[in-house]
């Protein structure tokens, strides 16, 4: 029993951490109409800008947080304007731009893993913080950073869904993830909000990243992995749909610690994949995707 | 109020509009008619700065608006009324009516505007907290003329609001568009098909034709032109081969 209850925490902890990553993706999706396959490396990135903020300022864990979401925020904004922006302009998704933008998408993947390359090498970091002693529940010892992980994506998720429904801005988000046209003859600044809606899917990425350093070492290689099961979590939940994006996460997060846990563990990073087959075998629209959103 | 010069657009390479000229004045109600495909939607992108204009000038309050971005032109007290299936089909009636109301910075004033819209179509005030994909077809095109009109413009332009109704639902819808006209004051740019329905409500017309204007003239000299029956009125085989001609570019 014991067993069992530290594999949901730590699955549902790393799920999360997915979903934080799925949510950008999707986020991305729906107002850029572009599968973003470069996010990986964004949350790489703000793995090791974490890092970077608390040797060299010496902030606590959560400000290095924060700091790192805010860096992260602005190169996803810097990205966008210099480099999509001349892509997305002929239009996205199915469209040949959109494809061109596919291939972008993996180039600036590259080139963003080089530059951290340069910058911090290839050997993996660990990342610099202490949460002290694990909590002990019965027979299990449990690392503070589960914890961590829990609290601050479930504030997170809070503060976006508050600033998505509950704010003029946010409205404006959601409008133009619908349909960009008619939110430009509303009067909504559609180029301004599309690379609002990139830096905030940046920055949930970066704090995806600095919530897994304490778990794992952090390397320039993470982001690869990341993006694949993130894509997953996604499209487990529903393509486009950030409640769909989040759950995905959560699922495929514990359906693979299970998984790892009960069966074979060196296996552990193909079961979130054999979720996603057994979804879309079921019900290819995800789990809460109910319109499938067809663009021309 | 407004007026059109000479303007020529399209998509990509093809050429839609070739050199249109049209006016509206303050107060006015002015029809703008043609078939499937004749560059009546491509016109109203153009004034609405969703397309680029290729040539000509169009001025809105005697101020060059031509190749301006969409969110500016809206400031200016223009704005467009897409079709109704334009509507955001995940938001509550009150935030499509909120979203329409972006460009404003006076809460009190767009919570009472709202009030408004729901004396104009009491129906939307029933379903306020309800998604708008719950909406039937005629309360969607009632809720995109009221999210126009959050905006408080001064020149709002109808893009077919009756197609896809059924007559009865129409009357309704165009009764109450001219109330607000007269009530708010509004100048109003109407785009339709329906030409009798339109002819009724408009005090002039312009008819569009393989991208130019064809005819214009006073609602009633056009009801009763025989260029005009024959074309849209009627029905004629000269009618059906220029919508096969051009319906491609719509």
């Amino acid at each position: 029993m014991d067993l069992l209850l530290d594999f949901v925490i730590v699955g549902v902890s790393i799920g999360i951490v997915y979903g934080l990553v799925a949510l950008g993706i999707s986020l991305i999706f729906s107002g850029l109409d572009i599968v973003h396959f470069a996010h990986g490396e964004l949350y790489m990135i703000g793995s090791f800008l974490g890092i970077a903020v608390i040797s060299f300022t010496g902030v606590p864990y959560f400000w290095a947080l924060i700091g790192a979401m805010i860096i992260t925020g602005v190169l996803g904004v810097v990205v966008e304007r210099v480099f999509y922006r001349r892509l997305t302009r002929g239009g996205g998704g199915y469209t040949v731009a959109g494809m061109g933008m596919i291939i972008c998408g993996f180039g600036m993947s590259v080139a963003l893993q080089n530059v951290a390359y340069l910058l911090w090498g290839a050997a993996p970091h660990p990342y610099p913080v202490s949460f002290g002693m694990p909590i002990f529940l019965g027979n299990i010892a449990l690392p503070k950073s589960y914890l961590y992980i829990l609290i601050c994506a479930l504030v997170l998720m809070t503060v976006l869904h508050t600033f998505l429904t509950r704010t003029k801005l946010g409205l404006a988000v959601r409008a133009v993830a619908y349909n960009k046209d008619t939110s430009y003859l509303m009067g909504v600044n559609v180029p301004v909000m599309i690379s609002l809606i990139f830096g905030v899917a940046c920055a949930m990425a970066a704090a995806a990243g600095v919530l897994i350093g304490p778990i794992n070492y952090v390397q320039i290689e993470m982001g690869y992995l990341m993006l694949l099961k993130a894509f997953a979590a996604a499209v487990v939940g529903g393509f486009g749909s950030l409640p769909g994006a989040l759950l995905g996460g959560i699922l495929v997060g514990l359906f693979e610690t299970l998984c790892a846990g009960y069966l074979i563990a060196s296996y552990k990073d193909i079961y979130a994949f054999l979720l996603l087959i057994v979804v879309l075998m079921v019900r290819p629209t995800g789990l809460l995707g109910i319109l499938v959103k067809v663009k021309a | 109020m407004l007026s059109i010069r000479g303007v020529a657009t399209g998509y990509g390479k093809v050429q839609i509009l070739r050199g249109i000229d049209m006016s509206v004045s303050e107060g006015q109600i002015v029809a703008l008619l043609g078939g499937n495909g004749t560059g009546k939607s491509t016109l109203l992108k153009a004034i609405s700065g969703l397309l680029p204009v290729w040539d000509g000038a169009i001025e809105f309050e005697g101020e060059p608006i031509q190749n301006r971005r969409p969110n500016e032109i809206v400031k200016r007290g223009l704005t467009q009324v897409t079709q109704g299936k334009d509507m955001y089909p995940a938001m509550s009636v009150e935030e499509n009516l909120r979203i329409g109301a972006y460009t404003r910075r006076d809460r009190a004033g767009v919570t009472a505007d709202i009030g408004k819209v729901f004396d104009y179509f009491p129906v939307l005030g029933e379903r306020r907290r309800q998604l708008a994909a719950t909406l039937s077809g005629g309360e969607v095109q009632m809720l995109v003329i009221g999210r126009g009109l959050m905006a408080r413009p001064k020149l709002i332009m109808l893009d077919e609001p009756s197609s896809a109704l059924a007559p009865r639902i129409v009357l309704d819808i165009f009764s109450i568009v001219n109330r607000i006209s007269r009530n708010e004051g509004i100048t109003i740019l109407l785009v339709e098909q329906n030409v009798r329905m339109a002819l009724l409500l408009a005090e002039y017309g312009y008819v569009i034709r393989d991208g130019v204007i064809h005819i214009e003239g006073d609602s009633r000299d056009l009801i009763t032109d025989d260029n005009v029956r024959l074309a849209y009125l009627g029905g004629t085989v000269t009618d059906a081969g220029a919508d096969a001609g051009t319906g491609l570019a719509h």
